[in-house]
């Protein structure tokens, strides 16, 4: 009788555990809407999800995710990509889709517009070098588009470049000597994945 | 860029921090690997599709993270090798 009420529970279990998956993907793709973007924060403690619903930031490895507040002056923010700084945990970037680029030096608690320079607020690709990540270029899209790059930890922008063909998805700084005294800038678009060098 | 769907968006990509020419692009046909700084790429995880985007683990490199374009979370301990759906 103790074996097939085990059994009988067993089934259930299983039974249930599988619509219990479906609603919570169900759940997660509503939250989201349309992902962009993952970026690990340089501990490995926090990982940063950038979608069209905002950033999502999870401390157990993407099992969870809880909301970041980002600004209260903008009701929608459509988070295009993150740069995370390989050497201080605690600062990240994040480009948006009408709101330029945000900082936060706290690890994702407070953040701050860092637009100065940009000709337009449409961001789709934000990349940190590496070797240097007071240094970084911002894809910017539709009005004042083109490829614009920081030294000062976004403190000031100035457009560099006109960008690759196509629409970008993704921009990443790769620490792989230009021999011209830069590194490469990846950028992945609507035209698949371009490189130029970082010192144009 | 040899190895890569031809004329078709790449969403993510990811490098090795520890070795730049091994790199990732996540696109919706799957996940891409590359061991030459992108001169050409393989086809890895098959069961992975419509992905968005693709991150790994600074301090832990063999650790790596996708996500499908609706926020579905993949997770890899062994560089790409296997994938584990995040429940």
């Amino acid at each position: 009788m103790q074996k097939k009420s085990y059994w009988c529970l067993l089934i259930a279990g299983i039974w249930l555990a599988a619509p219990i998956d479906v609603l919570a993907q169900r759940k997660r793709a509503a939250a989201f809407e349309h992902v962009h973007s993952l970026a690990m924060d340089s501990s490995g403690h926090a990982l940063f999800l950038g979608a069209h619903t905002g950033l999502f930031r999870s401390v157990d490895r993407g099992r969870t995710w809880n909301k970041v507040s980002l600004s209260t002056k903008h009701a929608h923010l459509d988070v295009m990509d993150i740069a995370a700084d390989p050497k201080d945990p605690k600062t990240i970037y994040i480009g948006t889709h009408e709101a330029g680029v945000f900082k936060s030096s706290d690890g994702g608690l407070t953040w701050k517009q860092a637009n100065s320079g940009l000709g337009g607020m449409d961001i789709h690709g934000l990349a940190i070098a590496p070797n240097a990540p007071s240094k970084l270029h911002a894809a910017v899209r539709e009005k004042g588009d083109g490829v614009y790059r920081t030294t000062d930890s976004g403190a000031k922008w100035v457009r560099v470049d006109d960008g690759p063909q196509g629409e970008i998805k993704v921009l990443r700084s790769v620490n792989i000597s230009t021999g011209m005294g830069g590194i490469f800038l990846y950028a992945g678009t609507s035209m698949g994945l371009q490189r130029s060098p970082d010192c144009f | 860029m040899g190895g890569l769907p031809a004329n078709r968006t790449v969403n993510g990509f990811a490098v090795n921090p520890q070795d730049p020419k091994i790199m990732f692009a996540a696109m919706r046909d799957g996940l891409f690997k590359s061991t030459d700084a992108g001169t050409s790429w393989k086809s890895i995880g098959n069961e992975l599709k419509n992905l968005a985007a693709v991150t790994i683990d600074s301090k832990k490199p063999n650790e790596m993270f996708v996500s499908t374009i609706n926020g579905t979370i993949y997770v890899s301990g062994d560089a790409g090798v296997n994938w584990e759906k995040q429940q």
